[in-house]
């Protein structure tokens, strides 16, 4: 915080002034911290520039002298020494090439009963009470025009220590939101923790059964490479139904699949078709743009042409719905009947008598399908191969199988879930990972004709307050800083670094790119959006309080104890 | 068949036609298909080949005659009645008046006695007004037809004229030629304007629709319905156009006629290389993307030209209000190769057409550019004194889009400490689109808005057009319908057409009571949430419609009292502007201050009421460029308070072309800059260092001249001067300078300027004209030598600025928010001295916001230094309120006198001698010497002369 800062550093000024209060007054509008280069009555010595001498009347005689103003510290009369100024040579004679730079920082305002401030020269004398720097008015000393500022400052200063009062306590308040941030933060994160190092002892643990559960599964094998194969299951039907249902297990889980792709396009559509619906109707047709008038032309036909298909569609959905339903005895193929089949007629027409097995839902189905498929199989060589041996195993095997296919699944479900973990683990979420005591808290603020709203880590929003409609301005991508321009006391531009939540890949927009947003977080006891701008064309900036952007409180030994670069 | 191309060659082909795709499709260009070319306009189409025809027929005689029977001089009016015989013999009578004015400008107007009798047929049973259209003069002219008293007809005029001497002394002769009718032009015995020279006067009579299969006569193609763009013109009227050649003998540069994005002297329009196909055309209309170096109509319009020679400039003013087409044709003579050193001579022959009304045209024959400012001035009116805030910085862009958006950007100059005065609200800060409302949910407190720009003197500027929504519940579209005030289609009924707000009405400003209805609309009570520091904009007033022929009304709508729009269009701009003014004077009783309008759409008189800007450019180093002519040339057709968009409207300027546009911008006499929705910000501050800075610099800079700027739109709105002038106008005897449009000087300043308006350019080849030294503004380097280039650095940080020897500027030097709070600030005086050691300059100060100026609250001095005496002297006239005003400026003096190259001798001095006007004794102040090198000139500094603004004084050195 930079505010308690300058505080302090003008308390201690004031008390140097009070300090010193037997000593000739100090020349008008001059900090005290700068009363030492005007000890001498006779002779001033321009601050910055000590090679340039004038006679000491000339300090404040509203004419600007030195080239860095320093002997008009309670006129307007060096305003001109900036950057900003179109400077020729005569502005500062013979000097015109030193360094243009102010030796003073303003106007110094006393601002008796409040705090003193500096206010920028150039707002000295020009018939305007500054009242927001210069509560006692002094900056209007010349009455020009007859301008009389009086003195504010009882009342200001009041109001200010009210403000400054509550501002300290909600300071005080934010950063015991932060603690409380950051406890979460280390609890959510030693959660993590543990259960990184859970995940790892359980993966131990199933990995050693697996490997086990391999060795049994060897054994069965052996053991049953040892055993004449009788029973059941024997023969090509058996063999081939095996196939058949690995293939249509497979098939109707890729229709499930792109039935659900299908639906997926579908709403895209339909979303689309909305979108240029509404645009036909709201388009202004007389703008004599040929582009969009050749869109809307466009779309008219399309629209005509699409009529009337949604009746049919829900029966085929219902066809599809029963298609999807695993086998069993009461729904599709039961395929244990044909598992068990001994032997039996043709293998080609086996397939075809699949049929009869089928709903007639499925049988359309298939009958389209069923070229591919015999075509499928023959050129994998499965139906062609009347002689491969099909032996079935014994159910020890299929159950040792079985059984280290589930091991090996849990491993792998494990390791899945660890490497989320760790991932998060690694994520950056800011200093002391505070963040993750924030993921998924939501804000919104409403301005103009939207409500923005932000929610931490996952997205932004703007959502329109008439009608609705709500559009992404960007999902989270990172944890970082970023350099914002402010103007100190002394009205230099000097750049700070905050901290910034970025948000990418938002809506995308026309003729534009995705939206994005960067979140800039200040201090402040609420998480509170304080305003929301475009900066250009779809990329926004988010002003956002938030007692987890507030300075210090990680070292209270709040801080979770393994840092990120140990991970 | 490139699938069969070997890869390499396929993708090459392929990505040239990627890469010719890139160049043609994201290039803005302007519709043409939207706008009309002189061959789509029939009456233009007739014209020409009316030209064509006599300019290459041989058996070809114009068929208009003076009748000499109906000839007679009296009182400086010469009256008459022309006769025109038509291919079949009919004779059609047209009166004509040719009044001699006291300011020495001549008035020829013709009209056609039928028409004037109301004695034609309408088609379509139309209502439209049978005349031909008569008052464009009541909406133009506010003085100067005092006619001659000393005019004469000239009794030695030959048989078959009739010859009139006028002017003062006598030197103008006006040569009436009886058959086929002309006039010609003399001052001090010399032909400088020739009429109908050419035989192209041609004025369509009224005729009824015959129908007739005869193949073999007029092509009748175009005299009946037109159709453009879907739309139909019903010309109830039909035929009615009229055209005039005008021929400058010996004249090879003409200017003027604006509103075009060309160049400021004026190209030949019949083809050829480097030519145009079309004529200059002044039809205002709302161009989407113009394009620049063309011919085609814009927003605004004034049909003055100045035709320009050495030593010589005369003009011409059109006076009509229907769309007007200009053809422009140079003929050089070939030069006797026998006769050394003659020049060969170049006459100009312009040809003038208008689709209806009168035809009315001044003459005024100069000589010089300034008697044509100042009697086109006497007659349409001085630019208005702005209020002071309208010289400063404008911060537009479409659109601030909040209350507190603005409160934010206006917090932002300050605390970057950069100056601007206004700050705008383009359509969006509206309900829904519906002037004199605030968007509710947007603007939910515009008067906390406008009290806080108050706090520093600052305005705000809104957007009010003249379309208004047509739809229930808003109180201003109910009242346009049910007071009748609006225009109306070609049956009489409401016209309804599109625009922002979608279907929409325009009030008709032509109704005198529209003008007391719009009034009520600006009141503080009825506009609510408007404060006395808001002022408008009057945007889209052409009027721009989207769905219209040409962008704009359909020409057989109709006006106050049945004027078709065709009779009026160019004046519709105007007639809202007059509304508005009238209403901003009325915002509240006992509170009268200077109104501020700005317009896109204008005519000649415009200038009394508002400021003007380019319209919609683009942010491109070429626009930044054709800013400098458009400006200028508007500047000398009497419409100086001009500027365009700093910046580019249409996309995004980098920081290299938006610093040097503001380097630019700061020497339009409006200087706004402007942005359109889909652009980034780019407020000032927003731009990075060092380029900030730069632009600050610039801002400043205009801040720092602003005693002289105002000064140069006092004397604009006295005399009717060019506020920025372009090269021949300062030095017309110096031919070399004449086509010059790229550098330009801040009206009698000295203070000459030639901007960079190109990429990775940094040094400026500056023209100069006389033999005086001319000092960089910035550190006082000398540049000499007449009639040639001067090569000026101009690092990327600065516009090359200099001053001619022989001036005195005020300056005021300390950087402050806004003009406003600079009023109680001291003034520094820069002098350069003159081949002789001499200089003069002036300055005009008052309140800068009411009236009391007419009442004598003003300074205006003459500041002179002569043999080493600066001295300022009074040149105003005391008026009831000049005493308080003095009273009241006591306190403002000069802080700093800089003189720059000074004789050597003043090495030595130290001080110099102030004697004040009433002081008990004269006092001393301090001089300081400083020596400079490297062709650099030394100055000196007086300081502290403490010598008052408004108080006459000597300071001897």
């Amino acid at each position: 915080m930079r505010l308690p800062q300058s505080l302090l550093l003008l308390a201690a000024a004031g008390s140097v002034a009070q300090a010193s209060s037997d000593k000739p007054a100090r020349p008008r509008g001059l900090g005290p911290e700068f009363a030492k280069f005007y000890q001498d009555s006779t002779t001033f010595t321009c601050i910055s520039n000590p090679s340039v001498k004038i006679p000491f009347s000339a300090v404040n005689d509203d004419y600007c002298d030195c080239p860095d103003g320093s002997d008009e510290p309670g006129t307007s009369a060096c305003a001109h020494i900036s950057r900003n100024s179109p400077l020729t040579v005569a502005d500062r004679p013979g000097n015109h090439d030193l360094d243009i730079a102010l030796a003073l920082p303003g106007f110094y305002c006393k601002n008796k009963g409040h705090r003193p401030s500096y206010v920028p020269f150039q707002r000295v004398n020009d018939g305007i009470c500054d009242y927001e720097q210069c509560c006692d008015g002094s900056d209007e000393w010349a009455r020009v025009g007859g301008t009389k500022c009086e003195d504010r400052c009882k009342e200001i200063g009041k109001q200010w220590r009210k403000q400054e009062e509550q501002n300290q306590k909600s300071m005080t308040a934010a950063l015991r939101k932060k603690k409380d941030l950051l406890v979460d933060a280390g609890r959510q994160q030693q959660e993590i923790e543990d259960h990184i190092a859970g995940l790892e002892a359980e993966i131990q643990g199933a990995e050693v059964k697996e490997q086990s559960l391999e060795a049994d599964l060897k054994l069965a094998q052996e053991q049953d490479r040892k055993v004449v194969h009788t029973g059941k299951g024997k023969g090509k039907v058996s063999a081939l139904s095996k196939l058949a249902k690995a293939r249509v297990d497979e098939l109707r889980n890729a229709l499930v699949d792109v039935r659900h792709q299908r639906d997926e396009a579908r709403e895209r559509v339909k979303e689309l078709e909305d979108i240029l619906a509404k645009f036909k109707v709201e388009y202004n047709p007389n703008f004599n743009d040929e582009g969009v008038k050749r869109a809307v032309r466009s779309y008219e036909d399309y629209a005509a042409r699409e009529q009337g298909t949604d009746g049919a569609n829900a029966a085929v959905d219902r066809d599809l719905d029963e298609i999807s339903k695993a086998d069993g005895e009461d729904n599709g193929v039961h395929w244990e009947h044909w598992e068990n089949e001994e032997d039996g007629c043709n293998d080609t027409d086996l397939v075809y008598k699949l049929a009869a097995y089928l709903p007639p839902s499925l049988v359309s189905f298939i009958e389209n399908k069923v070229v591919s498929v015999k075509s499928f199989l023959e050129e994998n060589g499965i139906l062609p191969k009347p002689d491969a041996d099909t032996s079935s195993e014994s159910k020890a095997v299929t159950q040792a199988r079985d059984a280290l296919k589930a091991a090996q699944d849990t491993v792998t479900s494990l390791k899945n879930k660890l490497r989320d973990q760790r991932a998060d683990l690694e994520q950056d979420y800011g200093p002391a990972s505070i963040f993750r005591a924030l993921k998924g808290v939501c804000i919104s603020q409403d301005a103009g004709e939207y409500t923005y709203e932000h929610c931490f880590l996952e997205s932004t929003k703007q959502n329109q307050r008439k009608g609705g409609n709500s559009v992404s301005m960007g999902k989270f991508s990172h944890v970082g800083t970023m350099s914002v321009e402010e103007v100190n006391e002394a009205g230099e531009v000097i750049n700070v670094e905050k901290m910034m939540i970025e948000y990418d890949r938002g809506q995308s927009c026309w003729n534009g790119p995705s939206r994005s947003t960067k979140v800039i977080l200040e201090c402040g006891e609420e998480n509170k959006i304080l305003k929301t701008a475009e900066e250009e064309k779809c990329v926004y900036s988010m002003l956002v309080t938030s007692p987890a952007a507030c300075a210090s409180g990680e070292e209270a030994g709040n801080v979770v104890p393994r840092s990120k670069d140990e991970l | 068949m490139i699938r069969s191309l070997p890869a390499p060659r396929w993708a090459m082909l392929l990505s040239l036609v990627i890469l010719l795709g890139c160049i043609v499709a994201p290039g803005l260009a302007v519709k043409h298909q939207d706008f009309k070319t002189c061959e789509q306009s029939g009456f233009c189409k007739r014209n020409r080949a009316y030209a064509d025809n006599a300019s290459t027929g041989t058996s070809w005689s114009s068929p208009y005659e003076l009748d000499p029977a109906t000839v007679h001089f009296k009182d400086g009016m010469l009256t008459g009645v022309i006769v025109k015989t038509t291919t079949t013999n009919e004779k059609v009578r047209l009166p004509l008046t040719i009044s001699f004015l006291e300011s020495g400008a001549a008035r020829i107007v013709v009209d056609e006695e039928k028409r004037m009798k109301g004695d034609i047929e309408l088609r379509h049973g139309s209502q439209a007004n049978k005349k031909r259209y008569d008052e464009t003069e009541k909406w133009t002219i506010v003085g100067g037809l005092e006619v001659s008293k000393s005019a004469t007809l000239n009794a030695q005029s030959e048989t078959g004229f009739t010859n009139i001497l006028y002017g003062p002394d006598d030197k103008f002769q006006a040569i009436v030629r009886h058959a086929p009718f002309g006039v010609e032009f003399q001052r001090d015995g010399e032909t400088h304007v020739q009429l109908n020279h050419q035989g192209y006067l041609n004025m369509e009579h009224w005729r009824p629709k015959v129908d007739k299969d005869d193949e073999f006569g007029e092509d009748e193609s175009t005299w009946w319905e037109e159709t453009f763009g879907g739309n139909t013109d019903s010309k109830p009227r039909g035929p009615e156009s009229i055209a005039l050649d005008i021929t400058f003998p010996g004249y090879s540069h003409v200017f003027g006629i604006p509103e075009h994005a060309d160049s400021l002297s004026l190209k030949e329009t019949r083809g050829g290389p480097g030519n145009h196909e079309n004529p200059y055309r002044l039809y205002n209309s709302d161009v989407f993307e113009y394009e620049l170096e063309s011919p085609m109509t814009l927003y605004g319009a004034i049909p003055l030209m100045q035709a320009h020679r050495k030593g010589s400039t005369v003009g011409v003013f059109w006076l009509n209000a229907a769309e007007t087409w200009i053809d422009i044709v140079k003929s050089t003579a070939p030069s006797n190769p026998l006769a050394l050193g003659a020049h060969s001579k170049t006459d100009t022959q312009t040809h003038w057409m208008s689709e209806s009304g009168q035809l009315d045209l001044f003459v005024f024959l100069g000589p010089s550019p300034n008697d044509i400012s100042k009697t086109y001035g006497g007659l349409t009116g001085y630019t208005q004194l702005p209020q002071q805030f309208a010289i400063g910085y404008h911060q537009c862009r479409w659109n601030y889009v909040t209350d507190e958006d603005v409160k934010e950007v206006n917090a932002k100059f300050d605390k970057y400490q950069i100056p601007y005065d206004v700050i705008w609200l383009d359509l969006e800060y509206t309900d829904d689109r519906k002037y004199f409302t605030w968007d509710p949910l947007t603007f939910p407190d515009p008067k906390g808005m406008q009290h806080k720009l108050d706090e520093t003197e600052r305005k705000l500027v809104v957007l009010i057009d003249p379309h208004i929504k047509n739809t229930d519940k808003y109180f201003v579209s109910e009242e346009l319908r049910s007071k009748n005030l609006a225009v109306l289609n070609k049956d009489g009924e409401l016209y309804d057409g599109w625009c922002w707000p979608g279907s929409s009405n325009w009030v008709d400003c032509f109704n005198p009571a529209a003008h007391a209805w719009w009034a009520t609309l600006h009141k503080f009570d009825k506009f609510k949430g408007s404060l006395q520091n808001l002022f408008i904009w009057n945007d889209m007033n052409e009027p721009s419609v989207f769905n219209g022929p040409d962008m704009t009304m359909p020409k057989d709508n109709l006006h106050h009292e049945n004027w078709e729009h065709r009779d009026i269009h160019n004046l519709n701009g105007l007639t809202l502007l007059n509304a508005t003014y009238k209403a901003m004077l009325e915002r509240k009783k006992g509170e009268v201050r200077r109104p501020f309008i700005l317009t896109r759409s204008y005519y000649s008189g415009a200038q009394r009421v508002s400021a003007m800007w380019t319209g919609d450019n683009q942010a491109t180093w070429d626009h930044l460029g054709a800013s400098l002519p458009m400006v200028l040339n508007n500047g000398i057709a009497g419409f100086p308070f001009a500027g365009a968009d700093v910046g580019g409207f249409f996309h995004n300027p980098d920081k290299h072309l938006l610093t040097r546009w503001y380097q630019t911008g700061i020497w339009y006499p409006f200087f706004r800059a402007h942005a359109h929705i889909d652009t980034r910000r780019r407020e000032p501050y927003l731009i990075s260092e060092p380029h900030r800075s730069y632009i600050a610099q610039a801002i400043r800079l205009r801040y720092q001249l602003m005693p002289a700027w105002y000064t140069a739109f006092h004397e604009a709105s006295v005399n009717g001067t060019p506020i920025v002038r372009p090269q021949y106008y300062m030095f017309p005897e110096d031919e070399q300078g004449f086509a010059i449009d790229d550098q330009l000087y801040l009206a009698s300043t000295g203070i000459l300027v030639k901007p960079v308006v190109h990429e990775n350019t940094h040094s400026a080849e500056v023209y100069i004209s006389d033999d005086e030294k001319y000092y960089d503004y910035f550190d006082f380097t000398v540049y000499q030598g007449a009639g040639k280039k001067h090569t000026v650095p101009a690092p990327e940080e600065k516009v090359p600025v200099l001053i001619q020897g022989g001036h005195i500027i005020p300056r005021k030097d300390r950087p402050r928010r806004s003009t406003g709070l600079m009023r109680w600030d001291p003034y520094t005086l820069v002098i350069t001295l003159d081949k002789n050691s001499e200089a003069e300059g002036t300055l005009y100060v008052d309140d800068g916001e009411t009236f009391d100026y007419e009442r004598g609250a003003y300074i205006h001095r003459r500041f002179n230094y002569r043999e080493s005496v600066l001295s300022s002297e009074d040149i105003g006239t005391k008026g009831p309120k000049t005493a308080e005003y003095l009273k009241t400026m006591a306190g403002v003096t000069v802080e700093r006198v800089v003189l720059v190259d000074p004789p050597a001798e003043w090495k030595v001095k130290d001080t110099v001698t102030v004697i004040e006007d009433g002081a008990k004794s004269a006092s001393k102040a301090s001089l300081e010497f400083y020596e400079q090198d490297g062709g650099k000139a030394s100055y000196a500094v007086v300081k502290n002369p403490n010598v008052g603004i408004g108080k006459t004084w000597r300071i001897e050195f």
